[in-house]
């Protein structure tokens, strides 16, 4: 199945994905319109800042078995047969909040939206892009990720260049090209300072 | 809800007790700081915070993959990251310039406008030094009235700012021969002080710089231009128009505000407004209506660097340093907070509506909506600025009592350290501070500048490395936010010299000074500049030979990367506490931590850790030491 898969070590905390999640489920589907429209279009994708100013992208992982599916009382959620994806009927969502006290990755926020005449919130959550990847075009957040924090293919294929560097890593091989983040010198300093700045200062640190 | 323990999240926001109290105030009360919105905005754009977003045309914005993955490795111009980078430092640099340059012209305005006998309220304090420059300027003294002297060196200095001149004096006089010599050999040597910002506001320009050194080079020679020109005019004529500084005791932190006076926050930059209130203020009308308003007198506070001017020449206590502004007016007690230019969160007029309190926006270059705005002019001065204070005074039976708290441990200070006074106190030249320097006494020196950043608990870089390194017998010069942040912490009284090494310490005891010393605002960095080539004329070499230390430890403004590249640009190894938006450039990176040194004998370093930053003013101090001989 594909599904996007995420190199923590390569998210910068841009939030480029948000907005680009935020335009791509708008009516207009385009910034400018976006900021005009009712309701407010908003990501569904949230990316949260952890310890040592490092920073991750937190989305709907399309579980299966999906806990969310599991507790639905109204059967609004349900798995798309070709992709997998678990998306919501939103006229069947009756805000309940149920999904996401199951959901383990706590990424379902509640919104109103277009699909949905009263003006009532409903699981807002990511559908995995359903309708880009069926034409063959990678999910919104991921064309929007400009540092490959975010790469969208077979899960099997992605986890497999991690491997090979590590691979790599084992053997020890002097001058070998890795496949996956090679993190440049000044960024790793950069890293190291910002440690250093969360031990001394009031934002979280390890 | 998770139950908000207030007083630890103070204690996570700055070390000093008077300043968490009102952190504490102000979460209990609802009253938005810093570091609320810094957590808000949390996390900050990662392209940002390396340098590699471009945002200059309107072919972008653009910002560069770091990682060098499929990323864009170009903006759409072509530039690199490495272009990116280096021109978005410039940018930054020459903005600091600016304000630090632009506030050395109006002080010059002012001095022409009194020399002219236009202004109100100004004289020629300081006519000693007076002569003195002018004498730099090749201005004939002997025989004339002060003010056709200061009209002369007015003009002169005003000179400075242009294109057609090609030179800036105080650059090619003050400085060392070998230093000088160093900056022709880098090409560095500034030519006017507007020119060299005009010029690299142009080549940030799209398609202008794409060379990183080149762009580097530029951005050394602006630094040079602020701090050898305008930086050094701006506290030249300040002296001049009120006096140089004096070592003089005061108090500083929140706890200066008073539960029975008046309280006037005297906040931004530029003493040719603050002098004029200070002086408004001994008006016998304005103290008897403040009397018949129920307030007990006025009281003038400072908070930040024009806090520190006041401090220096007059010992006017201070209230904060950039991290209290908000604070001073959370205690309840403002009733009015006078501000110019830089420094001043544009969000105090929101917090000012929390209570009573009154913002007075005076400068046309810096009007913040919600601020009641009257325009200061030299040539009213004196009567604005009672206008000013008359409409604090009667804003004093506004004050809600019952929510006002105060700090009540005011710390005491010594200031006003300026290098005229204490070359005086050596006995008129440097010989003493050079043979204790010779016998190790004192291993070197390292001014210790710049501002708060809330990303760092408020004064913990400024105190723990102060300490640091007087430990280490290295004496500290502090100026601005970190000359504040000392104050705080009772690092300068002559006491303090109890927490230095064997050596600095008899040499602090034997003179009656503290460990660290205050010499002034952050345009008085120019006065270490001073120092430093004093010393170096003394020994017969460059500052670049001296065994001198730049430290810079909660940084957060423009202002700040132009200092520390003046000060890298005079032979002065800086090391910043916060790091600059550099490292998404390892070519940038590598220039400034490392290149430098072969040009410059001095070069940048980032290290937040205040003993490990301390370790590094100590081999680099010794290194400079060994050639030296000593």
């Amino acid at each position: 199945m594909e599904n996007i898969f995420i190199r923590p070590e390569l998210c910068i905390g841009c939030r480029h994905c948000e907005i680009a999640c935020a335009v791509e489920h708008s009516q207009s589907k385009d910034l400018f319109g976006m900021l005009k429209e009712t309701p407010q279009s908003r990501p569904r994708i949230h990316v949260e800042i952890g310890v040592d100013f490092l920073t991750f992208p937190n989305r709907c992982r399309h579980c299966d078995p999906a806990p969310c599916i599991q507790v639905c009382p109204t059967d609004a959620l349900y798995r798309d047969k070709d992709t997998g994806n678990v998306i919501i009927a939103y006229e069947k969502c009756i805000d309940c909040g149920a999904c996401a006290i199951a959901c383990p990755f706590g990424i379902i926020t509640f919104h109103n939206v277009p699909q949905v005449s009263f003006d009532r919130e409903v699981n807002a959550k990511c559908d995995g892009c359903i309708d880009r990847v069926r034409e063959g075009i990678e999910p919104a957040c991921v064309e929007a990720c400009k540092t490959g924090a975010l790469v969208f293919g077979e899960i099997n294929q992605l986890i497999r260049n991690s491997r090979k560097d590590f691979t790599i890593r084992m053997i020890k091989s002097q001058g070998a090209d890795v496949e996956t983040s090679k993190i440049p010198k000044s960024v790793q300093q950069y890293r190291e300072i910002l440690k250093k700045i969360a031990e001394i200062g009031p934002l979280p640190n390890s | 809800m998770k139950k908000i323990d207030a007083k630890l999240i103070a204690q996570q926001r700055s070390i000093d007790e008077s300043s968490q109290e009102i952190i504490e105030k102000a979460i209990k009360e609802g009253i938005e700081t810093a570091w609320d919105r810094l957590e808000k905005q949390q996390p900050q754009c990662g392209f940002g915070q390396l340098g590699v977003c471009c945002n200059n045309c309107s072919m972008g914005p653009c910002r560069v993959d770091v990682f060098e993955e499929d990323g864009p490795t170009k903006g759409v111009c072509g530039a690199t990251g490495d272009t990116i980078v280096a021109r978005n430092l410039l940018d930054d640099l020459l903005v600091g310039a600016a304000a630090h340059s632009d506030h050395g012209r109006e002080v010059l305005e002012v001095l022409l406008d009194t020399a002219e006998g236009k202004a109100q309220g100004y004289e020629i304090t300081d006519v000693e030094k007076l002569k003195v420059v002018a004498q730099e300027y090749h201005i004939e003294t002997e025989d004339r009235d002060k003010n056709d002297i200061a009209k002369d060196l007015a003009l002169k200095m005003l000179e400075e700012f242009g294109t057609v001149k090609g030179s800036i004096d105080l650059v090619d006089s003050r400085a060392p021969e070998k230093t000088f010599s160093m900056w022709e050999k880098a090409g560095i040597v500034p030519r006017g002080v507007d020119r060299e910002i005009v010029e690299g506001a142009h080549r940030v320009h799209m398609g202008v710089g794409a060379d990183p050194t080149n762009m580097l080079l530029h951005s050394l020679r602006i630094s040079l231009s602020d701090g050898w020109g305008g930086s050094m005019m701006a506290t030249d004529a300040s002296d001049i128009l009120f006096g140089t500084p004096a070592p003089n005791t005061s108090f500083v932190n929140l706890g200066v505000l008073s539960h029975d006076k008046v309280n006037v926050v005297l906040h931004g930059h530029n003493p040719v407004l603050s002098e004029m209130i200070v002086k408004a203020a001994n008006d016998p009308d304005l103290k008897a209506l403040a009397e018949k308003k129920g307030a007990k007198g006025i009281n003038l506070v400072g908070m930040c660097c024009t806090g520190n001017e006041l401090l220096v020449r007059h010992g006017i206590p201070l209230a904060g340093n950039l991290l209290d502004q908000e604070l001073s007016i959370a205690t309840g007690a403002v009733e009015a907070m006078i501000i110019d230019y830089q420094c001043i969160f544009p969000s105090i007029t929101e917090t000012a509506k929390c209570f009573h309190t009154k913002i007075v926006a005076t400068s046309e270059k810096s009007k913040v909506p919600g601020a009641i705005y009257k325009e200061f002019h030299a040539d009213k001065a004196l009567d604005i600025a009672k206008d000013i204070i008359k409409l604090a005074i009667e804003n004093y039976p506004n004050r809600n009592h019952s929510r006002v708290q105060i700090p009540n441990r005011p710390m005491e200070l010594m200031a006003g350290f300026s290098e005229e006074k204490l070359r005086e106190s050596l006995g008129g030249t440097y010989k003493p501070l050079i043979d204790a320097i010779v016998a190790g006494k004192i291993k070197g020196v390292v001014g210790l500048v710049g501002c708060n950043n809330p990303k760092i608990k408020q004064d913990y870089g400024f105190v723990a490395l102060t300490k640091e390194l007087i430990k280490r017998d290295i004496l500290v010069l502090v100026t601005g936010c970190g000359g504040v942040a000392g104050g705080k912490a009772g690092l300068l009284m002559p006491e303090s010299a109890k927490f230095a090494g064997d050596g600095l310490r008899s040499v602090c005891e034997a003179l009656g000074i503290p460990p660290a010393l205050h010499m002034g605002s952050c345009v008085d960095n120019s006065r270490i500049l001073v120092l430093g080539a004093n010393i170096a004329k003394e020994l017969g070499c460059g500052i670049e030979d001296l065994p001198l230390g730049g430290g810079a430890p909660e940084w957060y403004s423009q202002k700040a990367i132009s200092i520390a590249a003046y000060f890298v640009a005079s032979g002065v190894y800086t090391i910043l506490g916060l790091p600059p938006k550099v490292f998404g450039s390892e070519a940038v990176v590598d220039i400034l931590t490392n290149k430098l040194n072969d040009v410059l004998n001095a070069a940048f370093a980032v290290e937040p850790d205040p003993v490990k930053a301390a370790d590094m003013f100590v081999a680099e101090i010794n290194r400079k030491r060994k050639a030296l001989g000593i």
